[in-house]
């Protein structure tokens, strides 16, 4: 599958008569193909398949795919080393979009279209599901693995029917991203071609909320609240629950304000982006109204969707913007968006079950030993909430609160004050793609492998990892003992 | 002609729930948007009368 | 004499680079800087434009007339290296009139230097070294899928 990944940018390589990126692409595939015939032949087995090894097989797929991916982009020279290529390569599978690529604005369009497809496909939709879409087996291997890649859907009974299903709502999206790009790019003075090619791509990014830009400024180089709008629009969108989609779109309509994550995501992009507003305006940063939406809000909308559009440039928030926007900022990183979508983070339904468990809590210890207090929340459906929901909801925020402290250590150990470091780690914990400007093809060794690892390990939800750990150390264990 | 017509709108009430849900969750956005511009108007306000 | 006098006297306009610009934003705000770079966007605005200029991996964006704009002829891409230009104007870090954009506000732009094609030639031995690969993934696959038919064949599931 992988390969056929990469033979797709060669369409774009023909458009745009860049021929002498076809065998870029032709090298990456090949690998793939090799790669994966030789594991399919050597690996497969008719044993039965449990949770814990579709659980490592996705953690694994998830460091294959983007290691293959990253051939064509070192060999197009877009990055200075193989290890950048590597980290590109996977900031752009986990939708992170920090990028250290050189030259952006003088990369082949066809590399440029690799990197942004690589969001679509990897977290606008997420390579199972395309596996599954394409290859349509439903076997119990297929369900657990679908459940691996943190996907816990329930659209459809068939997995290989929800996986097309979820396919069907990104293109749908994604249609809508490219008309609305496009149009405020023709707008705003740019040829109907490079619109459409940037529309295209921004909508990939954006429904996916990546975060990669065509461009070397990101949005910057447009210039235009137009174009920040549709950004806006691909970026709340991306960021909501694909059951939520399927419901709308199936006629619920009445589900987009009773959805207990649209609700939090509301009120939460809203009170963060008053208090980001606030601090900028009473800095004299951003006075005027309209810049305070594009600068303040459209950042706070751009973290907490976890897409990591930008339209300041990236020293800016470290050497210009106040601590405090920078830290509120980090927290909208965190707390992510909705269950179930392309966003990152600890997500808004996580969030619910915690702030409601201590709602019940505090209620259950104010009434009598007797009374009995149940709470429930609305995500399609009306669903108590139960001890073992908030045992995994509190486990989550426990892993991410742990990762984020690892990774703002190791940033401010290599010189790098708090605040940017806390800023840059949530930004690779959560698959954002805010930069404070740490992120550069100069970063330091061990800050850049600590941040693939960051990526990784949030994009899978960091249980994925902790599994594969744990699986590694078991086996080692166990040859040990024989 | 009026063939043509009624195909148009066979389509748009065949997928009136799809079209409709896009246009709802547009909506949201804009309502998200709105309501935001609405919060930076009022920090305008209160820095100006400080 | 005089000539050189007054050459002493009037400050010689030193371009500034976009790092330095970008870096030293609130000591560079309001005033007026020169600026050179590559051009690798012009979007025009009625009588007005933005043209994005890059200068060694920072482009920044400078507010100038249509007409100025029209005085670039070639825009970087893949396939070419823009029009060196300069732009001298005040520098704004948040520009409360373009919505708290970082740009220049150029009130002098000047096209220094024609862009040019970039040669962009197919690398033959990585043209042949891909399609060689190709080759041998396409022969790999048809291989293991051979072996593991026989395999089938001759011990059947679920007895391997």
């Amino acid at each position: 599958m992988m390969g056929g990944i990469l033979l797709l940018p060669i369409i774009v390589a023909v458009i745009y008569r860049e021929i002498d990126t076809i065998p870029f692409f032709l090298i990456g595939a090949s690998l793939a193909f090799i790669l994966g015939s030789l594991l399919n032949h050597f690996l497969e087995t008719k044993k039965e398949m449990e949770l814990k090894h579709a659980v490592v097989m996705v953690a694994v797929g998830w460091l294959l795919a983007p290691v293959l991916a990253s051939i064509p982009i070192w060999l197009s020279n877009a990055t200075a080393s193989y290890l950048h290529a590597s980290f590109e390569s996977l900031s752009g599978f986990t939708g992170t979009g920090l990028t250290v690529a050189t030259d952006i604005d003088h990369l082949s369009h066809s590399i440029n279209f690799l990197r942004h497809f690589l969001q679509f496909v990897g977290d606008g939709i997420g390579i199972i599901v395309v596996s599954l879409s394409i290859l349509g087996k439903t076997k119990i291997s297929s369900v657990l693995a679908f459940k691996g890649e943190a996907k816990e859907l329930g659209i459809r009974p068939s997995i290989v029917r929800t996986s097309r299903i979820i396919i069907g709502i990104a293109i749908t999206f994604l249609i809508v991203g490219t008309i609305l790009f496009a149009a405020a790019g023709i707008k705003e003075g740019l040829n109907p071609g490079t619109a459409i090619f940037d529309g295209l791509n921004h909508s990939m990014t954006g429904y996916a909320t990546g975060g990669f830009s065509t461009r070397s400024q990101n949005l910057l180089f447009y210039h235009s609240v137009w174009v920040e709008v549709a950004a806006i629009v691909t970026m709340i969108i991306g960021a909501l629950n694909f059951n939520l989609h399927y419901a709308i779109l199936g006629g619920k309509r009445k589900e987009i304000l009773k959805n207990i994550e649209v609700r939090i995501l509301f009120f939460s992009l809203l009170a963060l982006g008053f208090l980001v507003s606030a601090n900028l305006i009473f800095s004299n940063l951003y006075t005027s109204p309209d810049s305070l939406f594009r600068k303040g809000i459209f950042h706070v909308i751009s973290g907490q969707t976890t897409t990591g559009f930008q339209t300041a440039p990236p020293q800016h928030f470290m050497l210009l913007w106040p601590v405090f926007s920078m830290i509120v900022i980090s927290i909208a990183m965190i707390l992510g968006g909705c269950a179930n979508s392309t966003s990152g983070g600890i997500k808004m339904v996580r969030i619910g079950i915690l702030f409601k468990s201590i709602v019940r809590e505090v209620r259950q210890t104010l009434l009598p030993r007797s009374a009995v207090v149940r709470g429930t929340f609305h995500n399609i459906e009306d669903t108590p909430i139960t001890d073992t929901m908030i045992k995994g909801a509190a486990v989550i925020a426990m892993g991410y609160i742990v990762l984020f402290t690892f990774g703002t250590m190791i940033t401010v150990a290599h010189g790098y004050s708090v605040e940017s470091s806390m800023f840059e780690t949530s930004s690779a914990l959560g698959n954002v793609g805010l930069s404070s400007g740490i992120t550069s093809p100069s970063m330091p060794f061990v800050v850049e492998v600590t941040y693939m690892f960051l990526m990784w390990a949030g994009k899978l939800e960091i249980i994925a990892v902790l599994v594969l750990m744990g699986f590694i150390i078991l086996g080692l264990r166990k040859g040990i003992k024989k | 002609m009026a063939l043509r017509k009624f195909s148009i709108l066979a389509f748009l009430k065949k997928n009136f729930d799809f079209i409709t849900g896009v246009l709802g969750e547009i909506g949201l956005t804009v309502l998200i948007m709105g309501a935001a511009l609405a919060i930076c108007l009022l920090l305008v306000f209160v820095k100006s009368v400080i | 004499m005089v000539a050189i006098l007054l050459l002493l006297i009037v400050p010689l306009a030193r371009a500034e680079s976009g790092q330095a610009l970008i870096e030293n934003s609130a000591s560079f705000d309001g005033k007026t800087v020169t600026f050179t770079g590559e051009v690798i966007g012009v979007l025009m605005r009625d009588n007005y434009a933005w043209v994005n200029i890059l200068d060694n991996e920072v482009a920044i964006g400078v507010w100038c007339s249509a007409e100025d704009a029209r005085k670039v002829t070639v825009i970087g891409d893949y396939r070419h290296g823009g029009d060196t230009v300069e732009a001298i104007g005040t520098f704004r870090m948040a520009d409360p009139e373009q919505g708290g954009d970082l740009d220049i506000r150029a009130d002098n732009f000047t096209v220094v230097a024609v862009g040019q094609e970039l040669s962009r030639s197919p690398s033959l031995p990585l043209v042949t070294f891909s399609v060689v690969l190709m080759i041998v993934a396409i022969f790999v696959a048809i291989f293991l899928r051979h072996i593991r038919k026989e395999k089938e064949r001759i011990v059947p599931w679920p007895f391997h």
